[in-house]
């Protein structure tokens, strides 16, 4: 096993990576051997790809977040927040199917923009921040739509077309999206100065600080690009499933950060992993679509996920402990 | 004078790299307040932990009462009636001024707190005390002096024998002092032994009995407060220590230019009108004891803390330091004194902290070029003699001698003009130091100029062209190496406060 760990190739990807590629294959094994063969059909897999994409740019979003030592609560109510208040105003108002599209965007970065401006300038605990604009997210979203729930357009219709950024005929066009998007925010977080910026002031923000660095300006900075993610993940909640009711969207916060924790983003700040976010995202949603697929109810995949952020990280905290 | 009720005799105690106490003596007796001075570092608090049983000591013995003692922790030290009244104050500002004296060891009806019982018997202590405190006041209420009181209040009602006083006039006023001197003499009266540690001159003539003196972990010796002067006390502070070639002479020339100009300054308690100079290749010293307000006046020149008003010329030209990065756009770069807290991202890598401060040098349009940004932090590792096995090592892996180097180098990368050592060689080994040292006095022959503050005199004598001494948030001097002696500044350093 050392020697494994200390192979050149098997370093540069990452031991622990490997190890979830590992788990992530065994249960779609698993589970393809629990339902009789019926998860390895192509329908099975574009569900478990429809679960992907929102959960996945909800995920790349708060990783971000979590790496500047924040957390965001709000993100799947404002996802809902995003959907409804846009396609509210495609039905009503007659916005046509593009700017739609572009308001999913804008509403999350305004969140962004709240969220981030409220926890970097004012100060006020990340934790406390999101936990009212959850409930804020809920709370516009139906004074909005007048608490209706909103259907966008099936494909048959002429503005369907936007249902084609999931899938194009056979082709999932919504898995290469995310997959350019993931890499962009792993070229974002890796390669570019609000990247280390936000790595360094979540592992010790006064000394960034004092090296007379904008703290403020770059952890704001973290909260706009999730919300921009948010946006954009609504897009591909809608596209797969079209509708949206208000007053929901709280279960996929737990989900989005149990997809970072275990791909080995630590809620501590500081470290975080684009790759390990994907292949986390990858697991959360084939473990959902399989619990569904043996018969249990979706209250069961609540337990699991809050069972594994609990484990995730306490794997992270023990680690630091033994590092110190 | 009364008996004797508390003797250390010979006491040993050593951690990793340090000797802290060397075979140290301590005799209180009953009924007098026994003074315990010495510099920075002499040993004091330490010699306390171990008698409180906060550190177990390596060798000696400890005899209170006649018995030998050894305490395994401030709680056994307590009921024994050894209790110390600490510098900072423990005390839970939300909760009463009797649930505070009383917590842990609550009065009980049944299951229920008694907080009439509890305001009953906090209004008898204070009564035998002679202080005025409403025990159903809460104690953020109170002024820091009154807090104060309490926690006096508090060690006398576990009936203690021995009350240990660590700097406790460091927070309050003059009338609040006075107010406690009262109280300590009424303990007196009642034959508690006090052992009473401070660096006010003043105060030690006007409430001890006797002064122990302590240096460098060992015990100096013991006067008579009455038959001594202020000077015999410093005399025996400072020893006669020989230090390593001390600067004799100011390595700047009279006509250089001013680079640095620091006018009334104010920031706090801690920063009360500071004015100063700055030259060009000048290390300038900043001397004081601990408290002194020295690492407040450069938090507050570096725009890391807000100051109240003061003035900051930087070539002759005024400017606004309102944030750590005004300062360093200015040109200022500040090592801090806490490394791990404020100086360095020990997760991260060598080549990630240097460049930390100058980001914008190491883009190539919108990415960083790590390249680049490891050829420079090489040169720096090479330049500084930093030992790492590469510059994409944590920080975290390296010694504390080290990281200062990786904190150095983020500012050289900065071509910061003036640069601030906060005690810039603390928890580094006796090698390391020298090299920090030579590298101190390069960087000043290059034309950098230097703020060192430091509280090892060794430092202070060895490094500086100059010395500002201060105390208690004020400059109470400023002295050329060509007069500096140990002496002179450890004046300075206590004067007297008016």
């Amino acid at each position: 096993m050392e020697k494994f760990k200390q192979n050149a190739f098997v370093k540069k990807v990452g031991f622990n990576r490997i190890i979830l590629v590992g788990v992530m294959l065994l249960m779609y094994l698993m589970f393809g051997a629990l339902t009789g063969g019926s998860f390895f059909t192509m329908s099975r897999i574009m569900n478990i790809f429809n679960y992907v994409y929102f959960l996945g740019f909800l995920a790349l979003g708060v990783t971000f977040v979590i790496a500047t030592g924040g957390i965001d609560f709000s993100i799947g109510p404002v996802m809902f927040c995003c959907a409804l208040v846009s396609g509210y105003s495609f039905f009503t108002h007659g916005v046509p199917m593009g700017l739609a599209l572009v308001l999913c965007v804008v509403v999350g970065l305004l969140f962004g923009i709240w969220n981030g401006y409220l926890v970097a300038f004012i100060k006020i605990p990340p934790f406390i921040v999101s936990m009212a604009s959850m409930n804020m997210a809920k709370g516009i979203a139906a004074v909005f739509t007048k608490t209706q729930s909103v259907s966008w357009p099936q494909s048959s219709d002429p503005a369907g077309w936007y249902r084609n950024l999931v899938k194009l005929g056979t082709i999932p066009t919504g898995f290469i999206i995310f997959i350019v998007a993931a890499i962009i925010c792993a070229i974002i977080l890796n390669k570019t100065k609000a990247g280390r910026y936000i790595l360094c002031l979540g592992s010790n923000s006064e000394a960034v600080r004092l090296s007379g660095v904008d703290v403020k300006k770059w952890t704001m900075l973290a909260y706009v690009i999730c919300g921009i993610l948010v946006g954009i993940a609504s897009i591909f909640y809608v596209g797969a499933y079209t509708t949206v009711q208000p007053g929901y969207g709280d279960q996929y916060n737990n989900e989005a950060i149990a997809c970072c924790v275990m791909g080995g983003t630590s809620m501590a700040g500081g470290l975080a992993s684009i790759a390990g976010t994907v292949i986390g995202t990858l697991i959360i949603s084939l473990l959902q679509q399989g619990i569904l697929a043996l018969g249990f109810s979706k209250d069961y995949q609540f337990i699991i996920t809050g069972l594994i952020v609990i484990a995730a990280v306490y794997a992270d905290v023990s680690a630091r402990r033994r590092k110190n | 004078m009364g008996d004797v009720i508390l003797t250390m005799k010979g006491i040993d105690k050593s951690f990793p790299g340090v000797h802290a106490l060397d075979h140290v003596d301590l005799e209180v007796r009953k009924g007098e307040v026994l003074a315990l001075m010495g510099e920075n570092g002499a040993g004091k608090s330490t010699l306390m932990k171990v008698l409180t049983g906060i550190y177990k000591k390596d060798s000696g013995t400890i005899t209170y009462e006649g018995k030998e003692v050894e305490f395994k922790n401030t709680r056994e030290a307590q009921d024994a009636g050894i209790v110390i009244v600490h510098q900072e104050l423990n005390m839970l500002g939300h909760l009463t001024v009797a649930q505070n004296l009383f917590i842990g060891r609550e009065f009980k009806n049944g299951i229920k707190i008694d907080d009439k019982k509890m305001n009953e018997e906090a209004k008898k202590l204070f009564d035998k005390l002679n202080v005025d405190i409403d025990p159903t006041e809460t104690m953020a209420k109170l002024t820091v002096g009154k807090q104060q009181m309490c926690e006096i209040a508090k060690a006398v009602s576990f009936d203690a024998k021995v009350i240990i006083f660590d700097e406790p006039s460091a927070a309050l006023t003059e009338a609040e002092i006075e107010e406690m001197f009262k109280i300590i003499r009424d303990l007196k009266k009642k034959g508690i032994a006090m052992v009473y540690i401070s660096h006010r001159m003043d105060e030690i003539k006007v409430i001890t009995d006797r002064v122990t003196v302590m240096r460098d972990g060992t015990y100096v010796g013991t006067l008579i407060t009455n038959d001594c002067t202020k000077e015999d006390i410093i005399n025996m502070m400072v020893g006669r220590v020989i230090y390593e070639d001390p600067k004799t002479v100011s390595a700047v020339p009279k006509d250089a230019p001013v680079v640095l100009k620091v006018e009334h300054l104010n920031a706090g308690k801690m920063v009360q009108d500071v004015s100063f100079e700055l030259r060009k290749g000048e290390i300038l010293g900043f001397s004081g004891l601990m408290g002194a307000g020295r690492t407040e006046t450069a938090r507050a020149l570096f725009g890391a803390d807000p100051k109240e008003s003061g003035d900051i010329y930087i070539n002759g030209q005024k400017v606004t330091i309102n944030s750590p990065e005004d300062a360093v756009k200015a040109g200022i770069g500040y090592l801090s004194e806490d490394r791990k807290r404020y100086g360095i991202v020990v997760q991260k890598t060598v080549a990630e902290n240097t460049t930390m401060a100058t980001m914008h040098k190491f883009m190539k349009g919108l990415f960083i070029n790590k390249k680049k940004e490891e050829e420079v932090a090489q040169e720096y590792v090479e330049a500084l003699a930093t030992k790492t096995p590469g510059v994409d090592q944590l920080v975290v892996n390296l010694s504390g001698g080290n990281q200062q180097k990786v904190v150095i180098a983020k500012w050289l990368t900065r071509d910061c003009d003036i640069l601030i050592f906060d005690e810039p060689t603390r928890g580094i080994d006796v090698g390391a130091k020298n090299e920090i040292y030579k590298l101190m006095n390069k960087l000043a022959s290059e034309g950098k100029s230097i703020i060192m503050i430091s509280s090892e005199m060794t430092e202070i004598l060895r490094m500086s062209d100059r010395i500002v001494v201060m105390c208690e948030g004020k400059k109470t001097g400023e002295i050329g190496i060509e007069e500096a002696t140990q002496e002179n500044i450890m004046n300075l350093a206590t004067r007297e406060i008016n």
